[in-house]
């Protein structure tokens, strides 16, 4: 009997997944689709080398930074912006870390989580307040900020005090990305601003007439993505040492690259969902080790990373809302 | 019998639900300035831009000297001699008057695939000049001009090269009484040399000075077509206005008293070029109109008391002594706002039907910053379920909805909030008759448990047929106020919008 009845579900369940009554329940499946068939064909690719765990290590000390800033920039794509400044704001922010590495760690921290801020609130009070495009405010944040980057380190690499490496420890950085990534999520998913967030995507004119404070809470957006990647620039200077004009750089594309890889609208709004940061992040890791591993040289994997990424975006963008990126 | 030179045979057009024109014949001879009339939504736009190849037709067929017209766009109506001055700006700003005035026939200066501006200027200085409007430089930028001479220019741009009909459309109402008296002196002329205009306005006293023929619309369809010496204003308004009302959909009660209790008082309500000097009172349990028409700045009005304009300066002031400046000042003062825009400004259309019926009551759905899911979902259903919106589930996403059942969901978020003052702009636009009665009648029942309501509305009917209290504005003044009397009529509306 209850055999029977377990064959019953599980058929409704197939029915379910194969006839997709739920078109958006297949969109949602999508990434995650797409991260099992990376893993398998690149398995196949580097006769399962890539599945040791050698190779895993290697992807997850890639994982967490940007796992990190994804999960931070999550929020300002679901506004309806984007943030191109992430790279030198880790540049920067490392940098801070490391001179304040020599008097105290949680001091070093806690100044590199404020410099982020401070760049994030920079990026949204300038898109806010004049009316910029967010990607507009953030390219030129970027090189602003690299700029500095490279001032700071035009004599030599700033190097952290050596003892930082002691934080370089796999469960440390998985422990610490975890609580990141749970404390976003809990944000976005339990509290008002998550719905809030969506809506500013989804419609900012009829979010704005629904009482929602849109130029604040875009602030703050900018200002939270900031103050996240700042605190990655922390397991970024523990894992590097010491920081150089470079570090960081195209963090920013691989955040974009990796969200929207995870199924994130680049356009934001409602359709969202937090599991981009994970599935996303994953894939963009797995992807750029593999190609590594099957012998692409630099310039080839660039080439199919490109053609992947235009590939996703014209496949899931959604014509039908499609509006400048704000 | 005179010349035919444009046959409209059986024009229908459809918005979604609302059939804009419908079954429209109409004949055009060469050498007459016809009139155009209506009531707004009457259709008189919608059609003129299908003959200018603004709009695609549903179904019929314009023929213009024997031959069917096919065009797609508004470049081949010129071609084909049909050209269009527009209600709205028709120039383009960032390029100069000249470039303006040859738009889409550019083609006459371009030798080996280059433009010749100093022919082109000179050839556009000699138009104007013939025009009389020689203060008018053919190579200044478009921008360094006003409003007026745009329109002038526009003038020039849509005659120049002697179309065979040309299209005047709610033109006159942006032009001072000089640019007025330019246009008339345009269309004479046009029609000596045996071109036909078709002219729309809602100055009856202009179109019965300056036309032969009008033609009457009244909810897309054809009324009459009369002989501009053998009518008058009066005959025109009947004609416009026709049919009796349709008491059953309105609220039947007349005589009753509106409440002492001022609810909420607006003083010196301005908005830049859209308001100016707004003073009235709101009193519990009344439904308050504001009409008149389109462009008067009614629309802002309800804009204005939400505290969603821009540059706005006066106070709305409510019964507990607060005023309200921002859109949470007004959510938070139990003030809700239903745009006339509800795709962008009421809704977020890509988002579900639970969401846009939370968002405005979020602060309430939440304990201690945490957002409670089965609230939520309680609240979006039993809301949607009040206004029986006809949905597969409250994940349904907005857009997928008709306009009446988005309308409902709109009225579903502010129910929701309980608000006390309902600021509703043209809640029946574009809703079908059934979906509209719902609305009249959850309206009066708002009315009952002591709710005040403004609506602002198009539509001079509903307002005669819902409203305690009428406000007609023009121009951004308030130009006339009715209280409710079974004896009111259209005609006593219209007198003050125009």
């Amino acid at each position: 009997m209850s055999e029977q009845k377990t064959f019953e579900n599980s058929r409704k369940f197939l029915g379910k997944v194969i006839n997709a009554p739920d078109k958006q329940a297949l969109r949602t499946m999508m990434p995650l689709v797409g991260l099992i068939a990376i893993i398998v064909i690149f398995a196949f690719l580097t006769d399962m080398k890539i599945v040791q765990t050698k190779s895993i290590n290697l992807i997850l000390s890639q994982v967490y930074v940007l796992m990190i800033a994804c999960s931070g920039v999550f929020m300002v794509m679901t506004v309806g912006g984007l943030d191109f400044s992430q790279g030198s704001l880790l540049g920067l922010s490392s940098i801070v870390i490391s001179y304040l590495s020599f008097h105290s760690m949680p001091l070093a921290i806690v100044a590199g989580i404020v410099t982020g801020a401070l760049i994030g609130a920079f990026n949204g009070l300038i898109h806010v307040a004049f009316k910029i495009p967010s990607f507009i405010v953030t390219i030129c944040s970027m090189f602003l900020f690299r700029g500095i980057c490279a001032y700071l380190t035009t004599d030599a690499p700033v190097a952290a005090k050596t003892t930082i490496t002691v934080f370089n420890e796999t469960w440390i950085n998985l422990s610490l990305t975890f609580a990141v990534l749970l404390i976003v999520f809990l944000v976005f998913r339990f509290t008002k601003l998550g719905i809030s967030l969506k809506a500013i995507g989804a419609g900012e004119t009829a979010a704005r007439f629904s009482g929602i404070r849109t130029k604040r809470i875009k602030f703050l957006v900018f200002a939270a993505a900031g103050a996240i990647t700042g605190f990655a620039a922390f397991l970024n200077v523990a894992k590097v040492g010491s920081i150089t004009a470079t570090s960081g750089s195209q963090l920013e594309t691989q955040i974009l690259i990796a969200l929207v890889l995870g199924g994130l609208p680049i356009m934001g709004g409602a359709k969202v969902h937090y599991s981009s940061v994970i599935v996303g992040t994953l894939m963009f890791c797995i992807l750029q080790n593999g190609l590594v591993m099957v012998g692409l040289d630099s310039a080839e994997q660039q080439l199919v990373k490109g053609i992947i990424f235009v590939l996703v975006v014209a496949l899931t963008i959604d014509r039908r809302s499609l509006r400048v990126i704000k | 019998m005179e010349e035919m030179v444009l046959q409209a045979k059986n024009i229908s057009k459809s918005f979604g639900i609302t059939r804009a024109v419908r079954n429209v014949s109409l004949d055009f001879k060469k050498g007459e300035i016809r009139g155009l009339i209506g009531e707004n939504g009457s259709g008189k736009s919608t059609f003129v831009s299908m003959l200018a190849g603004i709009l695609p037709i549903d179904k019929g067929s314009f023929i213009l000297e024997d031959e069917e017209l096919k065009i797609k766009n508004q470049v081949e109506a010129n071609r084909k001699g049909i050209s269009i001055i527009v209600q709205e700006m028709g120039t383009l700003p960032g390029i100069t008057v000249a470039d303006n005035i040859f738009l889409g026939s550019e083609n006459q200066f371009i030798k080996f695939g280059i433009k010749k501006t100093s022919s082109m200027n000179r050839a556009a200085a000699k138009l104007l000049e013939q025009y009389g409007f020689g203060h008018i430089s053919a190579s200044t930028m478009i921008d360094h001009y006003n409003f007026e001479d745009r329109k002038l220019i526009e003038i020039v741009k849509a005659t120049h090269f002697n179309p065979k009909i040309l299209i005047i459309d709610e033109t006159t109402t942006a032009l001072s009484q000089y640019g007025r008296e330019e246009l008339y002196k345009h269309m004479e002329r046009f029609k000596n040399n045996g071109r036909t205009v078709i002219f729309i306005s809602h100055d009856l006293t202009e179109v019965l000075e300056h036309t032969d023929y009008i033609s009457v619309l009244r909810d897309g369809e054809l009324i009459d077509t009369v002989e501009s010496n053998n009518v008058n204003e009066d005959d025109l308004k009947r004609l416009m206005v026709g049919r009796e009302l349709k008491s059953r959909y309105y609220r039947t009660d007349f005589g009753g008293n509106i409440s002492g209790e001022v609810v909420m008082s607006v003083e010196n309500l301005t908005v830049p070029e859209e308001i100016d000097e707004i003073n009235f009172e709101l009193h519990k349990g009344e439904i308050l109109g504001f009409g008149g028409l389109s462009e008067c700045g009614m629309h802002e009005v309800g804009k204005a008391i939400f505290g969603a304009s821009f540059d706005r300066s006066g106070t709305v002031k409510l019964e507990n002594g607060k005023t309200v400046n921002s859109v949470p000042d007004a959510i938070k003062n139990s003030i809700a706002y239903a745009s006339k825009d509800r795709d962008n400004e009421s809704l977020v259309c890509n988002s579900s039907i639970r969401d846009n019926i939370c968002l405005p009551s979020i602060g309430d759905l939440s304990q201690n910053g945490i957002l409670s899911s089965k609230k939520m979902n309680e609240h979006a259903l039993k809301h949607a379920q009040l206004v029986s919106v006809k949905m597969t589930g409250i994940d349904q996403f907005v857009s997928d909805l008709s306009g009446g059942n988005k309308q409902k969901v709109v009225l579903a978020r502010w129910l929701g909030k309980d608000s006390d003052i309902l600021v509703l702009d043209s809640p029946t636009r574009g809703i079908d008759v059934k979906v509209k009665a719902d609305i009249y009648e959850m309206m009066s029942d708002l009315k009952r448990k002591g709710k005040s309501i403004i609506m602002i509305s198009e539509e001079i009917q509903e307002l005669i047929g819902m409203c305690d209290r009428v406000i007609i504005m023009k121009s951004g003044k308030i130009s006339g106020e009715f209280l409710r009397d079974e004896q009111l009529g259209e005609e006593d509306l219209i007198k003050k919008m125009v």
